[in-house]
């Protein structure tokens, strides 16, 4: 299953994710609501794609190292940290694990957003995409992102990103999903756009005529061939 | 026999996925990210420097492989004909009501084995040919003449594709003619044929329950139950059980059954005594 | 250098779903309206419906190019036969016309799907449905391309007729009306854009870029499912929008 599209912006004091919710098994929709955008930490979260299961099972593992080291440590994971394990767990498996990662968060040193792709390597970036629709989410940040946009222009700007995907790439598709962290607070907004409603509802509706047909009815209980023997509550305990 | 199976093991194998209309676009190198990843759905295409490779591997996207049960046999009255109806597309099954007996003129039949297009455009191409013979000539053709004219084509057209395995069955003035032709070249006379991924199971029952002095009804009979054995075994047949005749008047079409009841027909479910209702089985 | 072209193909596949449906006194050809090659598209508003005679009409996912080439000699050969015959080619002929125009690429076929429907001599609704090199066969109704495999088997269900081989024959016509039948492939479209990301008409995407929830203008002419109803009053369009992503 491919996860195609997402992008990220940072904004005055936090970070935006966005993503598609098309999950695709070659030319057919597999999921046509699933969730890109992954938990990492309370203050970092981190959108995939490519390959759904590496996607998932690569932010799970991490997520889970980053909780263990917040017990250690008794600090707030840092997105460096996330990045860290994440590059360091993909480069070791030489591209053959696909996830393609926009890693954003908010913590001491203030909002980060990072990629990291498959093979490991990684950027530091004020803006960026991925997956199939990235180059169409990419138009519309190269044209549109200015420094200093404010909450509210940052979650339009990343929305629109998305729907540029999702309309001009075949691989993303249906609703917008977002995630906005800030210091200290963080909203996640699933479905904040749902911009494909079904197009055709037959006002007739329709049936399904033809029923099975029931050619054979036969019940063998249980009772008559096992003998249940009853044995006393405390058979157990002995 | 060697040679009818090699056409219908190579059609069985025939991958036909690049050219299915649903297959996935091409897309192989543009993948937006690193190496491998996010490709869009792709199949390999043919290597073109070398044309004539290309010739061949698109002809093999095309071919539609085929699971088919055809059979024919010659006995006392006439010729037995009969066909299933099924036609795939790998595992989807792309039609349930494809005449695989093609009718040819009014005294001989064309089965049809292997691709459809071929057979079914080599076919009608035959009977254009059978009916110029008439023209010509004033008299009918030969089965013999017509499954050799049929043999020539294919013969010529030998090593370049073609997927054909048919057997002509009429009747002339030698009496009843049978005849298996195929694109490899080949051309049998025989009393008794089966073509197709279910011939085996089909020539089970056929060789067990033949003989040559059948009347019209057990010839039919015993080409029904071919075919419909042939469709319980072989995924890849099924559909409408078509039986023809062809006497010294002509072709008549018999019977068509869908398999399905035929099962029924002889299998009938029994009504098993209910040993016991359900609300009772609920309480108990 | 032999592998520099080693990746080279003469074909594409454009994508596009195309679905007919025969009734007692009307034939219904319908096609989405877009086209894509790989995972981008190529336009929103391309008809995959030819005209070829008064009451025939062919619908062609696949190759598009192919499709053009095919088109055009279809209608040329239809030009001769009309100076020839001075009429119309009927259905049944166009039906075997196009099965040997495919046959005779047999060997470098053209990579198009088809769907020829139209009205018999007798004013009958009829649909030929083909493979890529002309086999081909009269049926009910059908449909090709890259959305057959979900709408077939909701065809098979809601229309599965008795078939035409079986002996003593059944009646073997679609039993909907003309309204139900239109009804009806308007919902295997959608149907099919749910789940088929080469059957979705990608709609303009007009949005306000200042703020707030942004909306989907309404869907241009084209982003849509183009349908041709043929019956005794002649011929009639029809388009019904569908999802853009």
């Amino acid at each position: 299953m491919e996860l195609p599209l997402i992008s990220y912006v940072v904004f005055q004091n936090g970070v935006i994710l966005g993503a598609d919710t098309r999950a695709t098994e070659g030319p057919i929709v597999a999921d046509k609501n699933c969730e890109k955008i992954h938990y990492m930490a309370p203050n970092i979260y981190c959108c995939g794609a490519g390959t759904a299961a590496d996607t998932e099972a690569v932010t799970d593992n991490i997520s889970s190292q980053l909780k263990l080291h917040r017990y250690h440590t008794g600090r707030e994971s840092r997105v460096v940290t996330a990045l860290t394990l994440l590059k360091s767990h993909l480069f070791r498996y030489q591209g053959h694990v696909s996830a393609a990662l926009v890693l954003g968060g908010v913590d001491v040193t203030g909002p980060h957003l990072h990629t990291i792709y498959p093979h490991g390597s990684t950027d530091t970036l004020p803006y960026a995409t991925m997956g199939s629709g990235s180059l169409a989410a990419m138009a519309i940040f190269e044209s549109e992102y200015r420094e200093g946009l404010t909450r509210e222009e940052g979650i339009n700007l990343v929305t629109k990103a998305i729907c540029s995907g999702i309309f001009n790439d075949l691989g993303s598709g249906s609703n917008v999903d977002v995630c906005v962290i800030e210091k200290g607070k963080k909203e996640y907004l699933r479905n904040h756009l749902t911009p494909n409603p079904r197009t055709y509802i037959s006002s007739r509706g329709y049936t399904f005529s033809k029923k099975a047909e029931v050619l054979l009815t036969k019940i063998t209980p249980l009772k008559e061939l096992v003998d249940v023997i009853e044995v006393g509550g405390d058979a157990m305990e002995e | 026999m060697d040679e009818v199976f090699p056409v219908q093991v190579k059609i069985m194998k025939v991958d036909f996925s690049g050219l299915e209309s649903s297959a996935p676009l091409y897309g192989g190198n543009d993948n937006l990210l690193s190496d491998g990843f996010a490709d869009a759905p792709s199949f390999d295409l043919p290597v073109t420097s070398d044309f004539d490779g290309f010739q061949k591997a698109s002809v093999q996207m095309v071919k539609p492989a085929k699971g088919t049960t055809t059979l024919a046999f010659i006995f006392k009255d006439g010729v037995m004909v009969a066909a299933d109806s099924r036609a795939s597309m790998g595992g989807y099954i792309s039609s349930q009501s494809v005449k695989k007996i093609i009718e040819i003129n009014p005294y001989m039949l064309g089965t049809m084995a292997g691709g459809a297009a071929d057979c079914q455009f080599w076919h009608r191409n035959l009977g254009i040919k059978c009916r110029l013979h008439e023209l010509a000539n004033k008299r009918r053709i030969s089965v013999t003449g017509a499954s050799k004219l049929l043999a020539n084509i294919l013969y010529s057209y030998r090593g370049m594709g073609l997927s054909v395995g048919t057997m002509i069955a009429g009747w002339d003035e030698k009496g009843p003619g049978l005849y298996y032709v195929d694109s490899e070249g080949g051309r049998l006379k025989g009393t008794k044929f089966s073509v197709g991924s279910g011939s085996p199971y089909a020539y089970g029952v056929l060789d067990s329950g033949y003989n040559y002095d059948m009347s019209i009804d057990e010839a039919a009979e015993l080409a029904r139950r071919a075919i419909y054995h042939a469709t319980f075994r072989d995924g890849a047949s099924g559909g409408v059980a078509s039986v023809y005749h062809v006497g010294p008047t002509g072709w008549t079409k018999l019977s068509g059954d869908d398999v399905g009841e035929l099962h029924y027909s002889y299998y009938p479910v029994e009504q098993a005594v209910v040993e016991q209702e359900m609300t009772e089985a609920v309480t108990a | 250098m032999p592998k520099e072209h080693a990746n080279w193909s003469p074909y594409d596949n454009n994508g596009g779903t195309c679905v007919a449906i025969a009734g007692a006194d009307y034939c219904v050809i319908a096609a989405d309206t877009r086209m894509s090659t790989g995972y981008s598209i190529l336009t929103r508003d391309y008809s995959k419906i030819c005209k070829l005679a008064d009451k025939s009409f062919m619908a062609s996912s696949g190759f598009q190019a192919d499709v053009k080439a095919l088109q055009k000699v279809l209608s040329s050969r239809h030009l001769i036969y009309q100076h020839q015959h001075n009429k119309q080619m009927s259905c049944p002929a166009m039906a075997q016309l196009l099965s040997n125009t495919l046959y005779y690429k047999r060997f470098f076929p053209y990579y198009a799907f088809n769907v020829l429907g139209g009205l018999d001599s007798e004013g009958k609704g009829c649909v030929f449905t083909y493979d890529a090199v002309g086999s081909y066969e009269r049926v009910g109704y059908s449909a090709q391309g890259s959305g057959a495999t979900l709408i077939t088997p909701f065809l098979d269900n809601q229309l599965k007729s008795p078939s035409p081989l079986l002996l003593p024959a059944k009646d073997a016509v679609t039993p909907l009306s003309e309204a139900e039948a239109v009804d009806l492939v308007k919902t295997c479209f959608s149907s099919a854009t749910e789940r088929d990301i080469y059957t979705i008409s990608k709609g303009m995407f007009g949005e306000n870029s200042t703020g707030g929830k942004q909306k989907a203008q309404a869907a241009v002419a084209g982003d849509s499912v183009e349908i041709i109803i043929l019956n005794a009053n002649g011929v009639r369009r029809e388009s019904e929008p569908l999802r853009r992503d």
